[in-house]
């Protein structure tokens, strides 16, 4: 097990809420997967991730955690005298701490190991937002730490000859190396190391799967189970913020709504107008968001400071000396990232990409994309409204995941409701939201702000976003959102989740609903000549 | 409205017909970059540009409007204002053509005139050089833009072409960055229904009438510092 095995991302869909209106959070989902080396662990992994079909979940290899060898160590190796089938090759001290972040749906960097130079390199996958993690690895059961953990335990259990054959064949064909190499390999360490410490953590696991990846009804009852467990976790997350609060109440103290000038209220009424340009509606709102923003970052905090001007006289001021991270809230937070740009020059720009699931009307995560040094900064968090306050919540969430501390976060907005202010102080009451003006209304039905704006996005972006009515071109603008974000973040080196694994996904879908429509039209002719 | 800031070292009332920026930690972190005699022309003009940005906002809700009603994209009624009565904005050259481009980020197609108001040497006067405002000016609100207002002699000067040209007194505005009380007084004693709009009102004037502790000279800084 030499060759570093990628870990796999699957975020096909957006991800539901993972935690409560009030703020705390469901843990994530872990199904550890043990196994002889060859029992066809990584198979039974992905063929459980192609069972469930849900969103955002991670498989995360063993293999990262290896140890970084001494010199004298990599030597052996070099021989093939080092046992990498010993539990002592592995960091399970890393691994627990990765583990239990997980858990708590925190972000995580996971350790790249390069095989070549025994040692592990520089930069790290960074991990985020997994509803389910299939951590799978020879001693996935051994340390009682890392099982207690584990919400699942799966051991497979497949005949020792079997695991040869595939081993021999693996390692030959796929790595080049030889018969006498192996088999030396298998009788020192692999073999010896499954007896002594693989076959015994049978005892830890829920499951055992005879025969690994052919014992297909053993993988159906465990992708059962788990979608059972994960339904019990699910509930209708927009709808009950509007039973559970009430928004009729004093508006909470973290609420800074901008002075009501006449200036303010004219720009809002060119905005509102229906009949209103769409270039007129961008210059306003860029405007609207360049005093949102210049108001949210006075509250930032500021340090006495002495100069001396050019007259040599001194001038007791103030200074900032925070680091300024915006992170918007796409698509309609967008439109504020160029106003903060204006006023921060070298703002480090993080976003989020939510959007509302047209059948249910729940928020779900599609993208998230944060600078690295996030938690040091403080972060002002951009979206064009507030209505329900559940794309908010989100966000601030992913943010607290992201080990922001909650007073450091501002979030700025054009237009919010009384309610989704409610939402977000009753969930995070240190988090303060600056709005340009406050509308007194939500739809109950369409959850539309009342008298509102209409949809942002849909005026400020390009008109390729205009009338997602039909399911195709839903589909079309999210992959040329995705293509937006890609084109965007280049810079950035970590991978959150597989971009172009979803673009790809998603033109499957495109291109398959068309050869359903044309299978039905040929049909269709047939029966009826 | 009355000042609502608190002058560095000294206590200065001024005119109700002076407006000052509410002073948020923000505002006197830039006032403190663009003050500092270290700080490199670059950063000068993107923090002067900032508060310029701010003083035209505020500026502009000294104009009148009239309620209006709209109809929004979900049907619903909002009951907002319009902006009333045209303006137009007039630089004092040379620094005051640095407040131009604050105004245009507000009004994009807003009409700009220039002053060229130059000190006589003979007189130790101002003396006007040049003045060219746009056409039908008299029926406009005037955004008069000038960062300094030291003892206020260019800028009653620059308010009399104005008036000359049949612009209404009280419907002059006048912005600046950082204002004495010396030619606040100024200028106030003599036209008591324009408007002075500034970001910071400073302790007074030195022997050669710079302000103190000011920020230099706003032009050559602007234009021209190395």
């Amino acid at each position: 097990m030499l060759e570093h095995k990628k870990n796999t991302y699957f975020g096909t869909q957006g991800k539901s809420p993972w935690y409560r209106w009030d703020g705390t959070k469901f843990d994530c989902y872990i199904v550890g997967v043990a196994g002889g080396s060859g029992s066809g662990k990584t198979s039974v992994s992905e063929r459980i991730i192609a069972n469930l079909n849900v969103p955002w979940v991670v498989v995360l290899s063993m293999d990262s955690y290896y140890k970084v060898l001494t010199s004298e160590q990599k030597i052996e190796a070099l021989n093939n005298n080092y046992n990498f089938d010993h539990p002592n090759a592995f960091d399970f001290d890393l691994l627990l701490e990765n583990l239990k972040d997980l858990k708590e749906g925190k972000r995580v960097e996971v350790p790249i190991y390069d095989f070549v130079t025994h040692s592990r390199q520089p930069q790290t996958n960074t991990l985020y937002g997994a509803n389910v993690v299939i951590f799978e690895g020879i001693f996935a059961l051994y340390d009682r730490r890392i099982t207690d953990l584990m919400d699942l335990k799966i051991f497979v259990d497949t005949d020792s000859d079997i695991r040869l054959v595939r081993r021999l064949k693996r390692d030959i064909d796929q790595r080049g190396r030889d018969i006498n190499g192996v088999i030396q390999q298998y009788l020192n360490f692999v073999k010896p190391a499954f007896d002594q410490h693989i076959q015994p953590t049978v005892k830890n696991a829920d499951v055992i799967i005879p025969r690994g990846l052919e014992n297909l009804v053993a993988i159906d009852l465990i992708t059962k189970h788990i979608q059972r467990q994960l339904n019990e976790r699910r509930y209708s997350f927009r709808w009950e913020l509007l039973k559970k609060i009430d928004y009729n109440e004093e508006l909470p103290k973290t609420v800074i709504v901008l002075e009501q000038t006449p200036q303010l209220k004219g720009i809002h009424t060119i905005m509102r107008d229906r009949d209103t340009q769409r270039d007129d509606f961008i210059f306003y709102s860029e405007r609207l968001a360049s005093l949102v923003i210049e108001r949210g970052l006075s509250e930032v905090t500021v340090k006495d400071h002495q100069v001396t001007t050019p007259l040599d006289l001194p001038y007791m001021g103030k200074r900032c000396n925070e680091k300024i991270c915006g992170v918007s809230i796409l698509r309609a937070g967008g439109i504020m990232e160029n106003g903060l740009r204006r006023v921060v020059k070298d703002a480090f720009i993080g976003k989020i990409l939510i959007q509302t699931d047209p059948t249910t009307g729940e928020p779900l995560l599609h993208f998230a994309k944060l600078p690295n040094n996030i938690h040091d900064c403080y972060v002002l968090l951009m979206d064009a409204q507030i209505a329900t306050g559940a794309a908010a919540l989100m966000a601030i969430r992913i943010l607290l995941d992201h080990n922001v501390p909650e007073d450091r976060i501002i979030f700025l907005t054009l237009l919010a409701t009384r309610l989704g202010l409610h939402v977000i102080s009753n969930a995070f009451p240190k988090v303060k939201v600056c709005t340009s003006m406050i509308d007194p209304k939500i739809n109950e039905e369409t959850l539309f702000i009342e008298p509102g704006v209409g949809n942002f996005g849909g005026k400020n972006i390009d008109c390729i976003y205009l009338s997602p009515t039909i399911e195709h071109e839903t589909l079309n603008s999210r992959i040329i959102t995705i293509l937006h974000i890609q084109i965007d973040t280049t810079e950035h080196n970590h991978l959150y989740l597989n971009d172009t694994n979803r673009i790809i996904n998603n033109l499957i879908c495109f291109s398959f609903n068309f050869y359903i429509h044309l299978i039905i039209i040929i049909c269709a002719n047939f029966l009826s000549n | 409205m009355s000042a609502n800031n608190s002058t560095n070292n000294h206590t200065y009332t001024p005119p109700s017909n002076v407006v000052c920026l509410p002073l948020t930690n923000q505002l006197e972190a830039l006032l403190t970059i663009i003050r500092d005699k270290d700080t490199n022309r670059g950063d000068f003009i993107f923090y002067s540009d900032r508060i310029i940005r701010l003083l035209v906002e505020e500026g502009l809700n000294h104009l009148p409007v009239v309620e209006k009603k709209v109809i929004t994209p979900t049907g619903c009624e909002f009951t907002g204002v319009s902006f009333k009565g045209k303006i137009c904005g007039v630089s004092i050259m040379r620094a005051g053509e640095a407040m131009e481009q604050g105004l245009r980020e507000c009004c994009r197609s807003v009409r700009i005139g220039k002053i060229l108001i130059q000190r006589d040497e003979e007189t130790a006067q101002p003396k006007l050089y040049y003045a060219k405002l746009p056409p039908g000016i008299e029926n406009r609100y005037v955004l008069l833009l000038d960062p300094m207002l030291a003892t206020g002699g260019s800028a009653i000067k620059a308010i009399e072409v104005l008036l000359s040209y049949g612009v209404k007194e009280d419907k002059i505005l006048f912005l600046n960055l950082i204002a004495a009380p010396e030619g606040i007084q100024a200028v106030t004693s003599k036209f008591s229904q324009l408007k002075i709009i500034t970001s910071f009102i400073d302790q007074g004037l030195n022997e050669k009438k710079f302000i103190i502790p000011g920020l230099g000279d706003f032009g050559d800084r602007y234009f021209t510092w190395p």
